[in-house]
């Protein structure tokens, strides 16, 4: 029977390490998805995840259980990303594959049913992320949250500490900010 | 009409995240259904969504789970002094449950192989086990005095005869000796 | 207190309880209390056959001993505390004195001496195992002899 997240939480509070490796285990592809979004960079955004999951080993034993567990860690995520790309203020290139790499690579290899809609598609996902890190931290952390988890604006509202009306109005303005960049492409 | 667009457009993340009431949710998909420009944007807004999940889901796939939890258990035991990294070796923190329990188990059997008499201790006088006695010291006080084991339980008898001086026969074998007492 | 209700602490602790018992048994055995002495009296003789069934986990010892019978006459049971002095009577006037003397590598020491009357027969010195026993035998007793199974066990 698999546990709730909170009775691994309890049990990680007791000191059983391993049930944190579980915690681990659920969520790490999607804490990962998370910084990745916000950082667009592949090995600061494996580096802070870590960090991410460390930090909410450190203060487990904080977590009193009045939010999901996901919401906490989340929002640990998220701040700690936030914060390392304010510290880092780099721009990330090394995620992003340049479009002659792209070219390249396809040479040689098998195409999709149609090339023209995978190029398409390949060039549409360089263009998303040139978009995207264009965005401040926070409406790159919404905008990220809501694509992948499908979290409520509520959820969102929670981990980001502000209100459902905030997570509204940030989400608007990140997906016109896509809108007008990626138009043609969409 | 272009002012409900404009208001359609503006609710139109929040209709498809499903975060309306249900009768503003109903308005709006009466309006989409019949507005072509509103259609074309809601699409555009879930091929924008649908992408960025795709491309980050990806990215995502390509990460194996020991890695990365090597990476969070390395900081978690860098961090911790060295009496918890310690504490937390003991208790097989990384270790799964089920294994941690064979610990103790294998701990019994160990101790139960070395001591076994100490485990099992239903042995009364008249046991066969085997003995290993030693007699370190022996004096008959002028008697005949036999020291032999039993092969089988190992077990020492010594055994009181006559003194041959006294005796015409003599005897090694204790159930021929006469005894002089 | 968490530390204490966590199932891998709860492990640990097990373990090194277990650990520690198993480390200690010896000396916790001998600091703790003295020996069971336990003498059985057997008489052994050829004037009749007959092999006393309270014997039968005996037999592979006593069958070293030729004799047509083993009877059990009496069994004896003293507790006595370290180089203290057990007096048994043995039948024919005897006296079987034990005095465990140490504990060590899971054997029993026992200084063993046996008399007649104020006439000393044996003295030795035995070590013998935990539990253990060892055989005694020679004084005649009823046509036949005595055998004494002298065995150990620490409390």
């Amino acid at each position: 029977m698999e546990l709730s997240d909170w009775e691994l939480v309890q049990r990680c509070q007791e000191g059983d390490a391993a049930a944190f490796q579980g915690l681990v285990a659920r969520y790490y592809r999607k804490v990962f998805m998370v910084v990745l979004g916000i950082l667009n960079h592949r090995e600061d955004a494996m580096e802070v995840a870590q960090e991410a999951f460390f930090r909410a080993y450190r203060n487990i034993k904080g977590f009193k259980g009045g939010s999901a567990f996901y919401t906490w860690l989340y929002r640990i995520a998220v701040n700690l990303s936030i914060d390392f790309q304010r510290r880092q203020k780099r721009t990330p290139t090394e995620f992003r594959e340049t479009m002659d790499e792209l070219i390249d690579k396809r040479e040689g290899a098998e195409f999709a049913k149609d090339p023209y809609v995978d190029f398409q598609g390949k060039e549409l996902e360089q263009r998303l992320f040139a978009a995207i890190n264009e965005l401040t931290p926070d409406h790159k952390a919404v905008i990220v949250m809501r694509a992948i988890e499908g979290l409520s604006y509520k959820d969102i509202g929670r981990i980001l500490g502000c209100s459902e009306g905030t997570v509204m109005s940030r989400l608007h303005y990140a997906r016109k900010k896509l809108q007008e960049k990626l138009g043609p492409y969409l | 009409m272009k002012t409900d667009c404009k208001t359609v457009k503006n609710s139109l993340g929040a209709w498809l995240d499903g975060e309306l009431s249900a009768s503003e949710t109903e308005r709006i998909r009466m309006h989409v259904e019949g507005c072509p420009s509103c259609s074309g944007e809601k699409e555009q807004w879930e091929r924008l969504q649908v992408s960025l999940r795709g491309v980050l889901e990806g990215e995502a796939s390509g990460v194996a789970f020991e890695p990365f939890w090597d990476g969070v258990s390395r900081r978690i035991f860098a961090e911790r002094p060295w009496y918890a990294r310690l504490w937390d070796w003991a208790g097989l923190a990384f270790v799964p449950q089920r294994l941690a329990w064979a610990i103790p188990l294998v701990i019994v059997a160990l101790l139960a192989m070395f001591s076994l008499d100490q485990f099992f201790a239903g042995w009364h006088w008249g046991s066969n086990r085997g003995n290993g006695s030693a007699v370190d010291s022996i004096d008959g006080h002028g008697f005949n005095v036999a020291v032999f084991r039993e092969s089988k339980t190992k077990t020492t008898v010594i055994w009181l005869f006559e003194n041959q001086e006294d005796e015409d026969e003599s005897s090694g074998e204790p159930a021929s000796a006469e005894s002089s007492f | 207190m968490n530390l204490l209700v966590s199932p891998r602490r709860l492990n640990l602790l097990f373990s090194l309880w277990l650990v520690f018992w198993g480390g200690s048994l010896e000396a916790a055995e001998k600091a703790q209390q003295g020996v069971q002495l336990n003498i059985g009296t057997i008489l052994a003789s050829n004037e009749s056959d007959g092999f006393d069934s309270k014997l039968s986990k005996m037999k592979n010892q006593l069958e070293v001993i030729k004799y047509r019978s083993y009877h059990l006459v009496k069994e004896e049971n003293q507790k006595v505390p370290w180089n203290g002095n057990a007096v048994f009577e043995i039948p024919g006037g005897r006296t079987l004195m034990v005095m465990p003397q140490e504990y060590r590598n899971n054997r029993v020491s026992l200084k063993v001496r046996l008399q007649e009357g104020e006439k000393p027969l044996l003295d030795t010195t035995v070590r013998i195992r935990n539990r253990g026993n060892f055989l005694l035998g020679g004084p005649a007793h009823e046509g036949g002899v005595l055998i004494l199974s002298i065995s150990a066990t620490t409390q």
